[in-house]
């Protein structure tokens, strides 16, 4: 246990502050914002479904799903980078012992 | 005594031996093993067991048949309940897992230092729990009596003794694993039949792939019917309430009880992470099938049923109309059936599909097996979470602090055989819709436990009066909208019932924010700890001063 550098802890909780702010926007864009011109977007279609039900019945879907894999690998990668790398799991204890 | 039914019981009798067998394999043996399931659950397999807890009766059941039914409408179900896990696994699991607690409502008393926001939130875990319990027992007693043809409350008490057994045997840990098999039985059953008609409508085995062609072809149909095409947005509500009911369904996944607690049975908040990214894709499984499903559904229905004569129809359709969830009326006595005097219920879309395209009795039976798995891993994910608020939030941290493991073990072993009756019992005459139901518990899961987590991992100046405030308005004000939409005919932007979680939400938060800047901010070690929930496990946050452990 060492004393680690404030800005090094703030900056790793913005940048992932960041990412997550990202990737809601992204979800909330595939979802709320299609919706909301499903109207005018109807026009569009992929496979022949109109673009707003494809998004509703697989792109939303499909894309939410990427970006939790994507969310899962890049986190990994920016706690290594920031040499946070997880202790052998075997010795973890458990943080919920009876207090 | 025919094949069919000789085939559906053997399939729910072999599954159901299966279940046993992996709960008394992994019998609970610690009081972690019993909660948490001892935090050993690797995150594919938890991703599996949250996806056989997460899906239920509801959606294996009514899914696809809301989808058909409403159309462009019902797919706010679809993105509301698979966009829930954004917000879950981004904001609130990971750093729940490293606050490390039991139970929902021992995050909330502990975090805001206060014993009245725990007991309310052991309260809703009860009430939320319970109401979503009551519409799994009924839905299992249903499948049961329609396929093994003996009375739907025999069926119910058939799954409430399976449940009971099951749950307060193994815990949690006994329940991961038999989620697991859950998981794999409920979306092959899903799957099998998707497929199957994919092959025999278009040729083609990879259904999310040809169902577009299907699309089209029913939208000339529809256009000759002139009736209001099935690809048209909210042709059954405003475009106000598929987006309030979106939210519902999203902060009310986020912040449902049964659902959180999964994310403490692994190790880590990067388990956590992974754990969210596999139940989505495992949930995506079905989520995206459904759609495929319904659109399936409709086209066989409206070319190969509609357009028969009335005295000529397929054998499959007695017993479904027998049931009164499906009524051909003859409405211009022509003597032929057309699609518009066919009305179908949600609830029998999926069940009835396979004798609809002829798949055979193994399919049928597979699906039978299927939707028993839904509705019985949902409720015992259900059992454990008012379990472990009765025995744990109320009867260990408020009544009986110094009750010993075996004490509290035997506790939690009860209260699910108690919950499980009392639940069987309200379910053999079921108090409405088991989708209505559903959808309400979501509204109360986002009207209470949804902001007063958020605010809780996010905002440090979030204290106890605070929460308190937030909780009761939220659950005020979703039970008040809901009973003014629904008996006062009172909405806002033609908003209904299903989607008062918006405004329960909205009010919670506000109420939470209001009052704890109006009273003292927490302590500062309170504080420090929810600075320190912004990062993993290796950093800690202390006085101001960050340490970092050392790397093994």
């Amino acid at each position: 246990m060492k004393k680690m550098d404030p800005k090094q802890a703030k900056a790793y909780f913005r940048l992932r502050t960041t990412l997550i702010m990202i990737y809601l926007g992204i979800g909330v864009l595939v979802s709320f914002g299609i919706v909301l011109f499903a109207e005018s977007l109807s026009s569009f279609t992929v496979m022949g479904i109109p673009l707003p039900y494809y998004m509703g019945s697989q792109g939303a879907i499909l894309t939410f799903i990427v970006l939790l894999f994507f969310n899962a690998v890049i986190s990994d990668y920016v706690d290594e980078k920031f040499g946070l790398v997880p202790k052998d799991s075997t010795k973890e204890t458990d943080q919920a012992a009876n207090q | 005594m025919d094949a069919q039914f000789l085939v559906s019981l053997g399939l729910i009798v072999v599954t159901f031996a299966l279940y046993i067998g992996i709960a008394i394999y992994n019998k609970a043996k610690e009081t972690s093993d019993f909660y948490v399931a001892g935090r050993g659950v690797p995150p594919v397999f938890n991703g599996m067991a949250i996806g056989a807890d997460w899906m239920s009766a509801a959606s294996f059941i009514g899914l696809a048949g809301t989808v058909m039914i409403l159309g462009y409408d019902g797919l706010a179900y679809i993105m509301g309940w698979t966009g829930g896990y954004l917000l879950l696994t981004f904001l609130l699991a990971p750093q729940l897992r490293k606050y490390g607690r039991y139970t929902v409502p021992e995050f909330i008393g502990d975090r805001y230092r206060s014993n009245t926001a725990r007991l309310i939130a052991a309260v809703a875990t009860i009430i939320i729990s319970f109401t979503y319990s009551v519409g799994q027992l009924s839905g299992s007693g249903v499948v049961i009596g329609r396929l093994l043809e003996v009375d739907t409350m025999i069926g119910t008490l058939i799954g409430v003794v399976l449940i009971a057994f099951y749950s307060a045997m193994g815990g949690m840990k006994g329940i991961t694993w038999t989620q697991v098999a859950q998981y794999l039985v409920l979306i092959v059953a899903y799957l099998i039949p998707v497929i199957f008609m994919s092959m025999q409508l278009t040729q083609n085995p990879v259904p999310w792939l040809s169902y577009g062609e299907v699309i089209s072809e029913m939208r000339s149909i529809d256009q000759e019917l002139g009736i209001s095409e099935y690809i048209v947005p909210f042709t059954e509500a405003s475009k106000w309430q598929f987006m309030a009911l979106m939210f519902t369904l999203m902060a009310g996944t986020a912040g449902l009880p049964h659902v959180i607690v999964r994310f403490y049975t692994v190790k880590t908040m990067k388990a956590a992470r992974w754990s969210g990214a596999w139940a989505l894709l495992f949930i995506g499984l079905l989520y995206l099938s459904a759609p495929a499903y319904a659109a399936f559904s409709r086209f066989i229905l409206m070319t190969e049923v509609a357009g028969s004569s009335l005295g000529n129809l397929p054998a499959w359709t007695q017993p479904w109309v027998d049931t009164g969830k499906l009524s051909l009326a003859d409405g211009n006595s022509d003597g032929v059936l057309q699609w518009t005097e066919l009305a179908i219920s949600n609830d029998i879309v999926v069940m009835a599909t396979p004798e609809i395209a002829n798949l055979g009795i193994f399919v049928i039976g597979l699906m039978a097996a299927g939707a028993m798995a839904a509705a019985l891993s949902t409720a015992g994910g259900l059992m454990i979470a008012i379990s472990a608020a009765l025995s744990h939030d109320i009867y260990y941290r408020s009544i009986n602090p110094n009750a010993s493991e075996k004490k509290r073990l035997s506790v939690g072993r009860w209260s699910i055989v108690l919950a499980t009756v009392v639940a069987g019992l309200i379910a053999l005459n079921p108090p409405g819709a088991i989708t209505q139901i559903v959808a309400w518990a979501f509204a109360l899961a986002s009207g209470s436990f949804f902001p007063a987590l958020l605010l809780g991992v996010w905002w440090r100046r979030a204290n106890g009066p605070g929460v308190i405030a937030g909780m009761i308005t939220g659950l005020s004000v979703t039970l008040g909208y809901i009973f003014a939409a629904k008996y006062g005919g009172f909405t806002i932007l033609g908003i209904i019932d299903t989607g008062a979680g918006v405004f329960g939400a909205a009010a919670a938060i506000i109420a939470n924010i209001t009052v704890s800047l109006l009273t003292a901010p927490p302590s500062k070690q309170t504080q420090d700890e929810v600075t320190d929930l912004r990062y993993p496990e290796q950093i800690q946050y202390k006085n101001g001063e960050y340490y970092k452990k050392d790397a093994q």
